[in-house]
């Protein structure tokens, strides 16, 4: 069996699934719109602006901060699945580590890079 | 050295690699919004660790995938910095281009 | 399972953990006693740490040790060549003490220690894995320290800097990838092996690798971002960034160069670097001409110094290893004297006082600042009686010595044009120019003029010392 078989089905499942659920409701549904149906769903309030707006730049840093540690906790995963055979070392390795990147995020909080200001 | 995968030979996956890495190589030369570059460039890093972890399994040494979690570590740290400098080279400017970044030249 | 390192490897790198501690140092200090830090509080931890692991790496002298399984290989080599990314970083740091604005000096001053380490780490990485670990730190912390100044060119170098970079640093590890595939191992040693030659991962890795290296060194087709990042980074960064970069880059090179490659694959491989090398010297000299600002002519200046010292490694000899090593420590000497210079002259406006046209008239202002100007351009132009001069003699005996007659030939080429060069500033500072008055010139901190004098004797002193250890070599085994 030609080892990509099972991507090209699953490929041609997808592609037909998505195409049956957006063309049938078109096909099947009955269209009688009166103005309470066309309005913003239930609890919704009508939108004033645009909502593609530009972000401020605060949400930039924390995403920053935010990518930084994420990936750092990443790095947990290989030393807790060898803990057992790094014993004492891999524990006192993983406790500079966290020191290292302790001292930097106290760096940031104290000079105000986590607040919302 | 093995020569294939999960019934898929090792040359496949190498292609996809390079394929991904010059994906990356064009969109980082010729787009020119930052952000866009460098998403190109992280195209780039994860076409070199697909391939790392590749070669990893084909000659069964586990340094290619520490490389490749090396490289992922890095990668994070470097988009960091790049948002940084983005957002300060930017801050006052309407849109995104490295076209209006020029009062160095000559 | 036992332990996979032992004391040997953390004693090899114990050097490295002391300067990185002294960047975390730096900055405790700075956040526990922010309000009521002394002046230069930051500035003196970082010289000792610096100055203390200068002295734990000049321990390391004589020793040979291949520390964590080939990763980090202790020599006479990474002993060398890590006490020129440190006599770089003393150097930028003295520049750091010109005063200006102290409010973010401890976090750059951390940063640049943190650069250092990684440069430090090029100097004895041995496989693939240390030497993309290492460029990284260098540069990730170079990109930050690029952007710090509040000004907008610095700005824009720090960018224009990370997109290039990071796109050299891209080739650069899918290069690394693909040697992997090839050796089926990160370490360098593995990719001398004769059966190297017949396989194509091994050719397009080189390939990738080499390019990625090009960039880093600036080399012709790939130095375009080079003059834009030194005018724009402040003063001390681009001395920095001159001497540091250049020096690691340099030593990975010349490790990939002289002790990864199987013996037939050598030579093809590297002819198309010896070629970039030889044009670099003709652009980075015929560059130079057109500049209006010092930052900006010493960064094209330096695209041809890198070129001299390529063609010093040209025959890949032990000489010519000995003689680029040369090179490289005059060149960091007349380099950051230059800087020193200019930094001593810095008003800390806009463009840190560099234009060219500020020079107008100094020799009648500050005949000595002049002078020592005078001195450390005639140097980096290779004029004789300065160790820039014995270098270049050098370098022109073993590429001519190894058959490289025509590297030997353009470099002869590129000094001539570089000679105007050089001459147009002299010139400017000794034509008498009234429209400045001697009150105008800031009188300039202490630790520049020191730095100024030190490099100023190094590079009298080389002069009359060629005589360099010639153990250089064994590189990887």
């Amino acid at each position: 069996m030609n080892p990509y078989l099972p991507v090209a089905i699953f490929l041609a499942v997808a592609l037909a699934a998505a195409l049956l659920f957006t063309v049938l409701p078109g096909l099947l549904a009955q269209r009688k719109p009166n103005p309470l149906k066309l309005e913003a769903y239930e609890c919704g309030v009508e939108p004033t602006s645009s909502v593609s707006g530009r972000f401020p730049v605060r949400f930039y840093l924390i995403a920053m901060l935010f990518v930084i540690f994420d990936v750092e906790a990443a790095s947990f995963y290989p030393w807790a699945v060898e803990l057992h055979a790094l014993k004492l070392f891999g524990l006192l390795e993983m406790v500079v580590f966290i020191v290292v990147l302790g001292i930097g995020y106290a760096y940031v909080w104290k000079r105000g890079g986590l607040a919302w200001k | 050295m093995a020569t294939s995968f999960a019934g898929v030979p090792i040359f496949d996956y190498e292609a996809l690699a390079s394929v991904l890495f010059f994906i990356g190589l064009a969109g980082a030369i010729a787009r020119r919004n930052p952000l866009v570059m460098l998403m190109s460039i992280e195209l780039m890093f994860n076409a070199a660790n697909l391939a790392f972890i590749v070669f990893a399994r084909a000659w069964l040494n586990n340094a290619g995938q520490i490389f490749a979690f090396l490289v992922i570590t890095v990668a994070a740290a470097e988009a960091a910095i790049a948002l940084a400098i983005v957002v300060v080279v930017f801050r006052s400017a309407p849109q995104v281009n490295v076209d209006d970044v020029r009062v160095l030249h000559g | 399972m036992t332990l996979p390192f032992t004391h040997v490897d953390w004693a090899a790198v114990a050097p490295l953990e002391v300067l990185a501690a002294t960047g975390l140092l730096v900055l405790l200090f700075d956040l526990v006693w922010r309000p009521f830090a002394p002046r230069g509080l930051s500035l003196s931890v970082a010289f000792l740490g610096t100055i203390l692991t200068a002295a734990l790496i000049a321990q390391q002298y004589g020793t040979n040790v291949a520390a964590f399984n080939g990763g980090y290989i202790v020599g006479n080599f990474s002993v060398l060549f890590g006490e020129v990314v440190l006599l770089g970083t003393l150097g930028a740091l003295a520049l750091m003490g010109r005063g200006g604005s102290d409010r973010e000096s401890a976090g750059t001053i951390a940063l640049l220690l943190w650069s250092a380490c990684g440069a430090l780490l090029l100097a004895a990485a041995a496989t693939t894995m240390t030497i993309f670990l290492g460029i990284e730190l260098l540069s990730l912390a170079l990109y930050c320290l690029c952007g710090l100044a509040n000004r907008k060119s610095a700005r824009e170098a720090a960018l224009k800097y990370l997109l290039l970079s990071s796109t050299a640093s891209a080739v650069l590890l899918f290069g690394m990838a693909l040697l992997f595939g090839a050796s089926g191992s990160v370490s360098l040693a593995a990719l001398a092996s004769p059966a190297m030659v017949t396989n194509p991962l091994f050719w397009m890795g080189s390939g990738f690798f080499l390019v990625g290296i090009a960039f880093k060194l600036s080399l012709v087709p790939f130095h375009a971002w080079a003059p834009d990042v030194y005018q724009g980074a402040p003063l001390p960064i681009a001395a920095f960034m001159t001497v540091v970069t250049k020096a690691a880059t340099i030593a990975i090179f010349a490790r990939f160069a002289y002790a990864a490659l199987p013996a037939g694959a050598s030579q093809m491989l590297l002819l198309p670097v010896w070629a970039i090398a030889g044009i670099s010297m003709i652009v980075g000299n015929v560059g130079m001409l057109a500049q209006h600002d010092l930052k900006r002519l010493l960064g094209y200046s330096g695209i041809a110094q890198v070129g001299y010292i390529l063609a010093a490694l040209a025959g890949t000899t032990r000489l010519g290893l000995r003689y680029a090593f040369f090179y490289l420590v005059v060149y960091a000497v007349m380099n950051l004297g230059a800087f020193a210079v200019a930094a001593v002259l810095s008003s800390g406006d806009d463009e840190e006082g560099t234009q060219i046209q500020s020079y107008r008239g100094l020799g009648a202002r500050r005949p000595l600042l002049a002078a020592a100007m005078t001195f450390f351009l005639l140097a980096l132009a290779g004029l004789p009686p300065t160790a820039g001069f014995l270098g270049k003699i050098l370098i022109l005996a073993v590429a001519a010595g190894t058959g490289y007659l025509w590297l030997a030939a353009l470099l002869l080429v590129g000094t001539a044009i570089s000679l105007y060069a050089y001459a147009k500033i002299i010139l400017a500072m000794y034509r008498p120019d009234h429209r400045v008055h001697a009150a105008d010139i800031p009188r300039g901190a202490p630790l520049p003029w020191v730095s100024l004098a030190l490099c100023l004797v190094a590079t009298v002193a080389l002069t009359f010392y060629p005589l360099l250890p010639s153990g250089l070599l064994p590189l990887v085994k």
